[in-house]
């Protein structure tokens, strides 16, 4: 093969390729902030035994988690400005499908990690004289947080790598940048190399830490 | 003496599952009752209906001289979790699986009680953790994480955790079953010392030796009734019923010869 490899122009327009960086790390620490606050309360709800809680949370996590993301990206930004009162530009969109994807699959999270602490703690805290409320606060939550890390760091993971979906509605992120910059300087495979690796630069680190993470849990226990 | 706890008829079910058929039992200030059955037999739902860890589906609870719970209408009758949360906090309970939190040190799973539901400060709270653990005998494991201790001591610190409540009366539910033979003994030691003391307590045990000698009546119960009960002389070593008399028969099949000198029980 006797491509000539030319990273010149991706220097030359690299303030492009910046607010990209700026674009997908806004992105991503907006969503996961709320996806994980939301992600509690609806995982709680699935717990309730009050149909009227428990059904819309289930309904809810079902939807987003058994629709592809794009589609929803897709739906926030062309179908749900003519349905609803709200105008909604691109970055609203993209936070919207993100943000809810992820409540969806951190409220599995949180269930599936409470669920692992055994019943006996529940009871000590009752026995107490605790409220429910303190035995999930005081007691459960604690415990199973710490098993929750490695989850939410994959799902953190995911979410980063998800953002650039957010391109097809042209919201300058990362991906949407090296498109901008590869129609400019006719450069394709040099720019989606260089992104390739940007988003492996910053993936992998935490990726590696989690796994670190997940053996020493395995040694503890 | 004055009256501790009264079960009037306390019926409970689970599904169709009739585990307590009505069970009439007054306990005093100050004794110790000791509830002895097969598995099944309904001992340890009971205890777990006096805490309301498992609410009653029939009958009444009356503790200090209190009725628990709101008579409904139409005869029904109510207890709502609001006015059960402040009953378990004056009534103790060690589990037979400790139930110690993992993720605090020995000294801050005695506070708990006390700083989260009684609301005391954190000096009081760690003035009355020390001493409860002394009394255990494991303020020198204060600084320690549950696991790194034995099983007997384990269930020790739960007991100092219940006890940190300061609680009118206390519950044990197979406190030592879970324990290696060789850890029995030091907790049983410890609830003796609770019982000379004049607290209140119902103990679960398959330890008849130890119900022997802590117990100030014993109540034996099958399918969910109490069938005999009485001084422990009368239910141990002479029983009316012929469900206890196997039932003690089967506990003491194999026995070690007594050694000359000792007092035969």
């Amino acid at each position: 093969m006797d491509y000539a490899w030319d990273f010149s122009a991706i220097l030359q327009y690299r303030a492009l390729l910046w607010v990209g960086l700026v674009n997908t790390f806004k992105l991503a620490a907006l969503c996961l902030v709320l996806g994980l606050a939301f992600g509690l309360p609806v995982g709680l709800m699935r717990y309730a035994r009050a149909r009227w809680l428990n059904w819309p949370a289930t309904a809810f996590v079902e939807v987003f988690r058994n629709t592809p993301v794009l589609v929803q990206i897709m739906w926030f930004f062309f179908a749900f400005p003519i349905i609803s009162p709200f105008d909604v530009n691109a970055f609203t969109a993209a936070a919207l499908g993100l943000t809810l994807n992820t409540v969806a699959f951190s409220s599995e999270i949180y269930r599936a990690g409470i669920q692992s602490i055994a019943k006996g703690q529940w009871e000590a805290g009752k026995a107490l004289g605790m409220t429910r409320r303190q035995q999930l606060i005081r007691v459960i939550l604690p415990q199973a947080l710490r098993r929750m890390i490695p989850a939410f760091m994959n799902r953190a993971i995911e979410l980063v790598k998800m953002t650039s979906l957010a391109s097809v509605i042209a919201y300058g992120e990362l991906m949407h940048q090296a498109k901008t910059i590869s129609t400019i300087a006719f450069n394709p495979i040099e720019m989606y190399t260089v992104v390739a690796l940007i988003f492996f630069a910053l993936i992998a680190p935490p990726a590696l830490a989690v796994q670190r993470y997940e053996k020493s849990l395995g040694r503890r226990d | 003496m004055t009256e501790m706890l009264r079960l009037e008829g306390l019926v409970k079910h689970f599904g169709d599952l009739e585990v307590l058929k009505g069970i009439d039992l007054t306990v005093m200030k100050g004794e110790t009752i000791v509830l002895l059955g097969a598995s099944g037999s309904g001992k340890s739902t009971l205890l777990r209906c006096v805490n309301f860890m498992e609410v009653p589906t029939g009958g009444r609870v009356h503790l200090m001289g209190n009725q628990i719970g709101r008579e409904g209408r139409g005869g029904s009758f109510d207890y709502a979790e609001r006015d059960l949360v402040p009953i378990r906090a004056r009534v103790g309970m060690v589990f037979q699986h400790f139930n110690l939190f993992p993720h605090m040190t020995v000294l801050q799973n005695v506070m708990e009680g006390p700083r989260t539901v009684l609301g005391l400060s954190k000096s009081e709270c760690k003035m009355r953790a020390r001493k409860y653990l002394d009394k255990v005998g494991l303020g020198w494991k204060a600084d320690a994480w549950p696991t790194h201790l034995s099983g007997g001591q384990q269930q020790r610190v739960a007991i100092a955790r219940a006890l940190a409540m300061e609680p009118e009366i206390m519950l044990f539910d197979e406190a030592t079953s879970a324990l290696d033979p060789e850890l029995v003994g030091e907790v049983l030691d410890t609830i003796k010392e609770l019982a000379d003391e004049g607290m209140t307590l119902m103990i679960v045990t398959h330890e008849l030796g130890f119900a022997y000698t802590v117990a100030d009546r014993v109540l034996f119960l099958s399918g969910g009734r109490i069938l005999e009960e009485g001084r422990p002389d009368d239910i141990l070593l002479s029983p009316r019923e012929e469900q206890t008399k196997s039932f003690l028969r089967g506990h003491s099949r194999f026995r070690l010869p007594d050694t000359p000198g000792q007092e035969q029980a």
